[in-house]
């Protein structure tokens, strides 16, 4: 027997696109939804252009790329061009028998479509919209555009990642469109818990850019109460709580402790690193011991926190010299069983080769694609005991679903997929059709 | 800059969670979890140790002056909710839980794996008094596995997780820069939104079922999730990413788009370089060459799209230096006024006061009537136009709700309630 999923049932018309929308709709499926991708080949999903996630010996094209893979697993795709009036109609007809729209364009394309939220509602009074514009829908500067890396930028996050007196680090990855992926699908689920509740659907407004400004409320309020500025001396401190020489005022990470930073551990790759944090005078004891107790460790000076924080790099140097001899994930070990709080720096392929905490959890699920062979998938960060998240579909290669969606849901027949092949409405008359579309209404 | 009031008898609807009972026993693993769901209305009490949540210890402070009620990290993670204490080591505090657990909807506990178990308090023994009972427990590594006990901290997680081997600086910018963990707490943040996911699709899952049930989420699992195209480069081409000032780390080099302005800041411009147009560059050429800046980007060359992608470093060598001559607020407005999707490196303290959020009623006033001051606090990311979120009300005071909940909800006497506090039990 199937395991059930909470969100049987569920109907989601996704026009989202890039990351942060498509990972929304991702979990929703990932949670039993039935997820409808709509996709127009002539603007493609930027990630189906990721050539750096196209195996070796894959053809290249839009349906072979990994990030795409795992971005959008769980749904199924249809193409369709809303701006003809074919293309609107069997949209409309779609989203007449949806519970949930989500969408990423910026704020004023669903509009232009004539798919406002008011549209919507007449067509399904008790919809679901939820739209991801990077500033908006609300707000004098609503058209305003962002990318996950400019998003972060404005919201603060930016700033507060790299050393001091350096440019900022910033994040190596878009995580405003993780975060706001995680917040669309958050967004989702949260109206259709209160349509559950009410009975009423609603239009949830969320700004990418402003899901960044909510994670940094410690530094907002020192900013607001304590008045106290960001650009200041030694801030933003690295990996570590605070910086040498300067004032120990908090680095909105948590408490300040020393020592707390990442170490060069043996082999000296580039990903040869650990990190350590000692969030006690006891834990900073038992790393002393476990380091053989050198007389520059146990020294009294060292014992409390602001000897510490004083003498700080000559301890990180101290550590280092110690780390260097040990294996990342020995010294990781060892750390852990002495009581002291470390972890490897882990790359890529650590997670997915080495970590074995991750492989007793089962992080990646196996599963055939139609272009890239078996591939690896990431589960959710979570167990649950009677309605598991599974990921049970590979994406859709683009307009797989054509028959099977407009058949099933709308009810049209070969001849009305053909036609809509010819005046444009279902694919761009003059681009080459992929063998599949053919095959499915020869 | 004021706007939704934190007072009650607010005359607009409940929030979308209303109705929904939570207790939750979070540290700094999950306290941002409870915030999420207390600001969207739900009822969530907090339940500490006698002498407080060891949170309420993480500054900075009002006016730096450490105390338990003074906590702005504290004050933040935890608006929305009630607060009481119950030291669950003992058989009275035990007792009260498990009344409190008969009624809820959902418990969030952060606790070690384990722990809750071992007082009798694990989801077996709650379930059974109450089958519609929802337990998510959110912990460094989730309850099984062999890093099970290993004890975290955000840095860890984020070293662990894969943040800090796609964080850090270019080698020319930073020579033997290590790589760098972003600050904030993200860790906490980003295993938060996961485990609120969990939580609601298992309300769903009740609402159908009539049924709880136990989630057991993990921090590190939710970090590992979170480097975007890492995983996926990995598979395709068993290439680990390599770090880079300010932008995606990648296999191998890439256009640098953290660009330094003449006020001492920067400008992000994602995709300024490589994915420019004919059409868009020329839209950027007239505005360099306004201020006679656009050296020979007005070329007519540069109507050449594979000449423009041959020549990305030198467009964007010439738009740094326009960068260089121009304050930060006219760049990237300016680039947005033309449709590039460029944002400002803002500090915290620089969007304080930002138009577009007080336009969204972005900044919360909340009153803190014990100073009888009210302060102003993020708001919303996301408008629920047909159900709002609000900030009801601030962080509870250390036991301020003792009487309120054990008293009025669950029949104490006054004199029990003595009796409880000079046992140590709350």
């Amino acid at each position: 027997m199937p395991l059930p999923r909470p969100l049987e049932g569920i109907r989601v018309i996704d026009f989202t696109w890039v990351r942060a929308g498509p990972w929304a709709a991702r979990w929703l499926g990932t949670f039993g939804a039935e997820v409808i991708k709509v996709e127009w080949p002539e603007n493609l999903d930027m990630l189906r252009n990721n050539r750096f996630t196209v195996p070796a010996g894959v053809e290249p094209g839009p349906n072979s790329t990994g990030q795409f893979a795992d971005t959008n697993a769980n749904k199924r795709g249809v193409t369709l061009n809303v701006r003809t009036p074919r293309g609107l109609e069997l949209v409309k007809g779609l989203i007449g028998v949806a519970d949930i729209v989500i969408e990423n364009f910026s704020s004023r394309i669903m509009q232009r479509w004539g798919l406002g939220y008011e549209e919507l509602k007449k067509i399904k009074p008790d919809i679901i919209y939820v739209s991801m514009a990077g500033f908006g829908h609300t707000g004098r500067y609503h058209y305003y555009g962002t990318m996950g890396p400019a998003a972060q930028a404005l919201s603060g996050l930016t700033f507060l990642s790299g050393l001091p007196g350096e440019p900022p680090a910033g994040w190596g990855w878009s995580y405003l469109d993780d975060t706001g992926g995680m917040y669309g699908a958050m967004c989702a689920m949260t109206a259709l818990r209160n349509r559950n509740a009410t009975g009423n659907g609603q239009h949830v407004d969320l700004s990418q850019m402003i899901t960044g400004i909510t994670l940094l409320g410690p530094a907002f309020l020192d900013s607001t109460v304590n008045g106290r500025k960001a650009r200041r001396e030694g801030y933003p401190p690295g990996n570590r709580t605070v910086w040498p020489g300067s004032p120990p005022v908090n680095n909105y990470r948590g408490p300040t402790v020393v020592p707390h930073n990442a170490y060069r551990t043996k082999g000296g790759g580039y990903n040869d690193w650990c990190v350590i944090a000692c969030l006690s005078d006891q834990e900073w004891e038992s790393l002393a011991a476990l380091m053989g107790s050198p007389a520059w460790a146990t020294d009294a000076k060292l014992s409390n926190l602001n000897g510490r924080i004083e003498h700080q790099e000559e301890l990180d140097q101290g550590i280092e010299k110690w780390s260097q001899t040990l294996e990342k994930y020995e010294l990781a070990d060892k750390c852990q069983n002495a009581g002291v709080r470390a972890m490897p720096v882990q790359s890529s392929e650590d997670r997915v080769e080495h970590d074995p905490q991750l492989r007793a959890r089962g992080m990646y699920t196996e599963m055939e694609h139609p272009m890239l062979g078996t591939w690896k998938f990431q589960n959710a960060p979570f167990k649950m005991s009677k309605s598991p998240p599974v990921i049970s579909r590979p994406p859709p290669m683009i307009g797989q679903h054509n028959k099977e969606v407009f058949q099933e849901l709308l009810g049209l027949t070969d001849d009305d997929l053909i036609e809509g092949y010819r005046d444009g409405s279902l694919w761009p008359p003059e681009m080459p059709k992929y063998p599949y579309l053919e095959e499915a209404v020869r | 800059m004021t706007s939704p009031s934190s007072n009650s008898g607010d005359p607009q609807p409940p929030g979308p969670l209303s109705g929904l009972r939570v207790l939750e026993l979070a540290d700094e693993k999950g306290q941002f979890c409870g915030k999420l769901m207390g600001d969207l209305g739900a009822d969530v009490i907090k339940i500490e140790p006698p002498n407080g949540e060891k949170t309420r210890r993480v500054g900075p402070f009002l006016d730096d002056i450490p105390h338990w009620d003074r906590s702005l990290s504290f004050w933040h993670y935890n608006t929305s909710k009630r607060g009481i204490t119950l030291n669950l080591e003992t058989a009275d505090g035990q007792a009260l839980f498990r009344r409190l657990a008969a009624n809820a909807d959902i418990i969030l506990e952060t606790r070690d794996p384990g722990y809750l178990p071992s007082l009798g308090l694990g989801y077996e023994e709650l379930s059974a008094q109450n089958p519609r009972l929802i337990m998510c427990s959110l912990t460094p590594f989730g309850q099984t596995g062999p890093w099970r006990d290993y004890k975290t901290s955000d840095l860890l997680h984020l070293g662990g997780g894969g943040q800090m081997a796609s964080s850090g600086y270019d080698p020319e910018d930073v020579a033997d820069a290590p790589p760098i963990a972003p600050g904030g707490g993200n860790a906490w943040h980003i295993a938060a939104h996961y485990a609120y996911m969990g939580i609601l699709s298992s309300l769903y899952y009740r609402d159908m079922s009539g049924e709880g049930q136990y989630i057991d989420a993990s921090v590190h699992e939710a970090c590992a999730l979170t480097t975007e195209g890492a995983i996926a480069i990995y598979l395709a081409s068993g290439e680990v990413v390599s770090r880079h000032t300010g932008r995606h780390a990648a296999v191998g080099s890439s256009t640098k788009i953290q660009l330094a302005t003449q006020d001492g800041s920067w400008v992000n411009v994602t995709r300024s370089g490589s994915n420019l147009t004919p059409a868009r560059l020329r839209l950027l050429a007239e505005w360099m060459d306004e201020h006679g800046m656009a050296e020979d980007l007005m070329d007519d060359k540069y109507r050449d799209a594979a000449y423009i992608q041959e020549n990305a470093d030198h467009t964007t060598a010439v738009l740094a230096n326009f960068f260089a001559s121009m304050p930060q607020e006219d760049m990237w407005r300016g680039g947005q006024e033309r449709d590039f999707p460029w944002g400002a490196i803002r500090s915290m303290d620089e969007l304080v006061g930002d138009e577009h959020l007080q336009d969204r009623n972005f900044f919360v006033e909340v009153e803190h009537p014990e100073l009888g001051r009210s302060f102003t606090y993020p708001g919303a990311a996301a408008i629920y136009n047909g159900s709002p979120w609000r900030i009801s009300r601030r962080a509870p005071l250390v036991g301020e709700h003792n009487e309120e909940i054990l008293c009025g909800e669950l029949g104490l006497a006054k004199q029990e309630l003595t009796l409880l506090a000079e046992s140590g039990v709350i």
